[in-house]
């Protein structure tokens, strides 16, 4: 079959992406809207997902005021977990925590405080969030970036207590759990 | 007509026993591991959706839409994240085939072929994506 090249033109046309294509009569999907460049919505919530260990979390992007290298802390003699250390933010004193305590892993808090400790990893960093008892620090091993998602993407945990667990978000590599910064700290 | 105008560059994959091929200009990822969430009410080959860069992209079984066969055994099931108009979709396919290039005397039409446009001559099948995935009964059908 030889075929004639005008429709084979066609033929090509068809086969050819081009960005004004159109796209409507596809299947559509209740859970989210598909365009990748539409406008952002304000019922769009905006995540920071950082990694912890082996886990990727998010919290709300609007309790973070503040992200810094990871540096070492000034040590508070007789600590307990998850309190780290202080950190002078610009004159503030400034409480670190450890939040894999609270998340149930079962990495130790990295030795970050006092002058005797080892350098910070490259990638750790220190989230600044706001509490109602002033700013606090979370230490994390590395931050990814910020997700912007509808409500309803997120997978809200049913039944029993979930403590500070908001929902799950899934991500192209996995899922994100997203927590409540102040119940890390407590 | 110029020489590139000619030529047509094509993603091929394997899905099945055969090749299939997209455009390259469609292609945005390939991501090798990729677990979506289910949502209700979806076709059946649709997988569910997963978040990429903030935006819910919906996994295609295309292995659901397409005749089964059993693919080379080197292949690695990845999924593609491939552009359709100003919307993207994740295609789930049993393994990469490479890029390659036709020239149009390459390329015969492929007749009365669901999805398929056209047939390249080392039997790669040229996917008209917006018609596979085309909501329709039929695809709801050939989805079970």
């Amino acid at each position: 079959m030889s075929g004639d090249p005008s429709s084979l033109e066609a033929l090509l046309a068809r086969f050819r992406y081009r960005p004004d294509e159109e796209s409507a009569g596809l299947t559509e999907l209740p859970a989210a809207s598909l365009e990748p460049d539409r406008p952002r919505g304000v019922d769009e919530v905006q995540l920071l997902t950082f990694g912890l260990g082996e886990g990727e979390y998010a919290v709300a992007l609007g309790t973070v005021t503040e992200i810094l290298r990871a540096r070492t802390l000034t040590e508070i003699p007789r600590a307990r977990p998850p309190l780290l250390g202080v950190l002078n933010l610009r004159g503030t004193i400034t409480p670190v925590y450890d939040p894999s305590l609270r998340l149930g892993l079962s990495v130790s808090a990295p030795p970050c405080a006092g002058p005797d400790c080892a350098r910070p990893p490259r990638a750790a960093r220190i989230l600044v969030v706001r509490t109602a008892l002033g700013p606090a620090g979370l230490w994390v091993d590395r931050v990814r970036g910020v997700h912007r998602v509808r409500p309803g993407v997120l997978e809200r945990p049913r039944g029993g207590p979930t403590g500070g667990v908001l929902g799950v978000l899934p991500t192209a590599e996995g899922s994100c759990t997203v927590v409540d910064p102040e119940w890390l700290l407590r | 007509m110029s020489s590139d105008a000619q030529a047509v560059d094509v993603c091929a994959f394997w899905v099945g026993g055969a090749v299939y091929g997209i455009d390259v200009a469609r292609v945005e990822e390939i991501l090798p591991r990729v677990v979506p969430l289910p949502v209700g009410d979806a076709p059946p080959h649709v997988e569910g959706v997963v978040h990429v860069q903030g935006a819910a992209v919906p996994i295609v079984d295309l292995r659901r839409l397409l005749p089964a066969g059993t693919p080379p055994r080197t292949a690695k099931p990845k999924v593609i994240l491939a552009r359709l108009g100003r919307r993207r979709v994740g295609l789930r396919i049993d393994g990469m085939a490479g890029v390659r290039r036709y020239t149009v005397a390459e390329i015969r039409p492929a007749g009365a072929v669901p999805g398929v446009l056209a047939i390249t001559a080392d039997e790669c099948r040229l996917l008209d994506l917006r018609e596979l995935l085309a909501d329709r009964p039929a695809n709801r059908r050939r989805g079970l």
